[in-house]
């Protein structure tokens, strides 16, 4: 186990020094960056939901769009790179599994989103500081309530978000075990995206009574095979408080998060353990 | 001691096309490679070497047919810990340096760390890419490729090396580079296995070799058995007169034996190139 | 038989992430009121999908809110309201776009109707008070949701107290929205006396009256000036009264 999890490792870190290096990645982190410090920018064109909350929203925004295109792009190019370029080849006729390689270029592109998401996460952080301090010079002479942003609220939902790109990455993974071509990867590996953002109707819809077993039967299966992304986004809530979360329901999010990480690792191993390389 | 490779019915199909059309790539294969020894595997372009190779290495399954490995299982990790391969036209990671690549494939195969330095050190000297070891692959030649790729197939000391084309596009400086690296492992008691369609270099660095056709093995043995015409014999003679000439066929037909040519040696290209050439610019 | 083994392991992590996830949905769902609302439906083709599926929803608001304002120019009756509930949905604890959605619909919407429908003199007078009613009754749900999901109620509570009392003409829900909105602890100063007023010529002047000095004496005398001509309009309301001066607020200093 301690081998399987050194070579993990080493296909980890060559993973993300590839994906790191590539000019893809830091366009859109700039992307990103440079959504955020614009929010400064743009607080004239807010119609009163609070200049904190529309600086977030910048924030979440760009961790939410660019992270979903990186996650899905970038995992599917750092899978066919090796299987195109026939490094692959080399790779697994070492002593290497095929899980082990699946594994290692999850936590490789998995490691790069880290990077990504905890960059826009310390910078809105700090835009977000910086603007709550002069808010609340200001609330002090108007006699105004001040508003405020909660930090740890912040470092949860960043915590949330690389999960959810996570998700996101073992569910790209997986379809790219399958998929002959990049495109195709890209492709319906988006569409997994849109579909898992918009599982909560299915699950919603589970949730209240119906009478056909049949109809039933199909919401539960789709509930089961997709995952549900939109638990993730507690950006106002966490971070905001515009809501209260429960206490546990964060853990029961990121519990059932890693869950379909392992879930969609294990289908992806299954999958690539056919494949002809 | 059992075989370095022994291949046993090996059929391998592909479906290709929606319709699934079966494609037959190595058809009723049979063949034992022997260890410590050379092992040439020749055939034109689409006969099914380098699919053979990757049914033995595990990378592709066999449709029916059994395939050990140094008396293991095929793909199995245990087997595949102890060999080392080079692809055809090999590419790695462009950002990293000769070292740090050797060093990666030696972590992958198991190399200790304790060991590293030292495994690392010794496969770049066999490959003779030291010097240029901390420079990028990305900035390497087609000739360094192959080195490097050799390098890496070797660094932690496997029993056997499967080596796929692996003087495709390279010159003949390097070409022969390859070559003495080859005879460098068997003489360390290393089992290789070399897929080419380069005949000459197979010729001078096989031991025996199987000649496959459309997916079919058509020839296998030793390099001397399969090349000799014991029928024939060739007689090479400095200062040969029109005279000379004259007594030497009337001399042998008196023994029953008939002069059916002569003409002039000639040295292989090859030789000329290397003769005139001292060195490749990549070293 | 152990090829199809090996998906066992997939499928048993996939049940147990699903069923994970259905519990932890249960618990953050109310956390996340912006998905799921049927005002979004008929706008999702109109970009609005990107905010439905996270982040942005703010910007997103603030484009629909802004296109809802084209429409409201061209009087636009049924693309204004959707566009508004839209950028409603979309930024729920905004108290910025229930307040004006609620305006345009209650106050605006019916004038446009009664023009669409031949204008002021054709419309029968019946049929105007029905549409001003239905479309203050609309405005005021939609008050009612919104006070549910925004930060601040109060100008809401305001907004509706205005629509019940100038367009319903409904005076107990105009007192009950002012007297909500003056209680609140952001409650304004001219919420009470507003509510005093509409109390007094509903007919209710002894309630008024004691309700206004119950709340002048905890929330008004001991801030800023002490809110004199509040205190002008509860004597006014002692003097109708005919309140005898025992029992009358007592006279305070700065009083003229």
């Amino acid at each position: 186990m301690n081998a399987s999890f050194r070579r993990i490792d080493w296909i980890a870190r060559i993973t993300f020094l590839e994906a790191v290096r590539q000019r893809f990645f830091a366009f859109l982190l700039v992307l990103g960056v440079a959504m955020v410090l614009s929010s400064v920018s743009f607080r004239v064109f807010d119609f009163g939901h609070g200049e904190l909350k529309f600086i977030a929203d910048f924030g979440f925004g760009g961790m939410f769009f660019f992270g979903s295109v990186l996650a899905v792009v970038m995992t599917a190019q750092l899978f066919f790179s090796e299987i195109d370029n026939k490094t692959a080849l080399t790779l697994l006729a070492k002593p290497l599994s095929r899980w082990e390689f699946l594994f290692g270029k999850f936590a490789g592109a998995w490691a790069m989103l880290g990077v990504f998401v905890f960059v826009l996460a310390g910078l809105l952080g700090l835009v977000l500081w910086s603007r709550e301090t002069e808010l609340l010079a200001l609330a002090e002479q108007t006699g105004r309530i001040p508003a405020t942003f909660s930090l740890s609220g912040l470092a949860w939902y960043a915590l949330l978000q690389w999960l959810r790109l996570g998700v996101v990455i073992a569910v790209v993974l997986s379809i790219s075990a399958l998929a002959r071509t990049f495109l195709f990867a890209v492709v319906v590996g988006s569409l997994a995206v849109v579909a898992g953002q918009l599982q909560w109707i299915a699950q919603d819809a589970v949730l209240k009574p119906t009478d056909s077993p049949l109809y039933e039967a199909f919401l539960w299966l789709t509930t089961r095979l997709l995952p549900n992304l939109q638990q993730f986004n507690l950006g106002d809530a966490l971070v905001l408080g515009s809501a209260g979360v429960p206490a546990g329901a964060t853990g029961e999010v990121v519990l059932s998060g890693l869950l379909y990480v392992a879930a969609y690792l294990a289908l992806g191993a299954v999958v690539f353990r056919r494949r002809e390389i | 001691m059992s075989s370095a490779i022994s291949v046993r019915r090996l059929t391998k199909d592909f479906h290709v096309g929606l319709r699934g059309v079966k494609l037959r790539a190595v058809d009723d294969l049979s063949l034992e490679v022997p260890r410590g020894q050379v092992y040439g595997l020749l055939g034109p372009n689409g006969c099914g070497k380098s699919t053979t190779l990757k049914v033995v290495l595990g990378l592709v399954s066999a449709t029916s047919g059994e395939v050990s490995l140094l008396g293991e299982p095929y793909a199995s990790p245990g087997a595949r810990r102890r060999i080392g391969f080079l692809p055809e036209a090999p590419y790695f990671h462009k950002f990293l340096s000769g070292r740090e690549l050797v060093r990666y494939c030696a972590r992958l195969s198991g190399v200790v760390p304790s060991d590293l330095g030292s495994a690392v050190e010794k496969a770049l000297a066999l490959a003779s890419m030291t010097t240029a070891a901390d420079r990028p692959v990305g900035t390497y030649s087609k000739g360094m490729l192959q080195r490097i790729g050799f390098a890496q197939a070797v660094v932690h000391d496997p029993e056997l090396v499967i080596l796929d084309e692996p003087t495709a596009g390279v010159d003949p400086i390097g070409s022969a580079a390859i070559g003495d690296m080859i005879r460098a492992m068997r003489d360390k008691g290393k089992t290789i296995v070399l897929c080419s369609h380069l005949l000459g270099q197979v010729e001078q660095v096989c031991d025996r070799v199987a000649i496959m056709d459309r997916g079919k093995l058509v020839l296998e043995g030793r390099v001397e058995d399969v090349l000799a015409r014991r029928d024939r014999h060739v007689l090479t003679v400095e200062a040969l007169t029109p005279a000379a000439r004259a007594a030497a066929e009337a001399a042998l037909q008196s023994h029953g034996a008939v002069l059916t040519s002569v003409t002039h040696p000639r040295r292989s290209l090859e030789d000329l190139f290397r003769e005139l050439v001292t060195g490749s610019r990549d070293a | 038989m152990r090829r199809h083994l090996r998906w066992i392991a997939p499928a048993v992590l996939l049940l147990a992430a699903g069923t994970c996830a259905e519990i932890s949905w249960r618990a953050v769902r109310p956390a996340i009121p912006e998905i799921g609302r049927k005002e979004l439906e008929p706008t999702l083709g109109q970009g609005v999908l990107l905010g439905v599926l996270g982040g942005l929803r703010t910007v997103i608001a603030d484009l629909t809110w802004i296109r809802s304002y084209v429409l409201w120019e061209r009087k636009d009756r049924p693309g204004c309201e959707t566009l508004m509930r839209a950028a409603c949905a979309l930024d729920p604890h905004s108290r910025y776009f229930w307040e004006n959605s609620a305006y345009a619909i209650g106050f605006d919407m019916a004038h446009w109707d009664i023009r669409r429908r031949g204008g002021y003199d054709k419309v029968p007078a019946e049929t105007q008070r029905r549409l001003f009613h239905a479309y203050a009754r609309k405005g005021i749900a939609l008050l009612e949701d919104g006070m549910g999901h925004a930060k601040v109620t109060t100008p809401l509570l305001l907004t509706a107290a205005q629509l019940a009392e100038l367009k319903l003409q409904d005076h107990p829900l105009a007192i009950a929205y002012y007297r909500r909105a003056a209680e609140a602890p952001d409650g304004p100063w001219f919420a009470a006396r507003i509510c005093a007023q509409v109390m007094w010529e509903a007919g209710r002047q002894e309630e008024a009256y004691r309700w206004f000095r119950d709340y002048w004496t905890e929330r008004m005398r001991g801030r800023e000036d002490g809110f004199p001509d509040d205190l002008q309009r509860l004597r006014t309301m002692e003097e109708a009264l005919r309140i005898t001066p025992g029992r009358r607020i007592e006279r305070q200093a700065w009083e003229r």
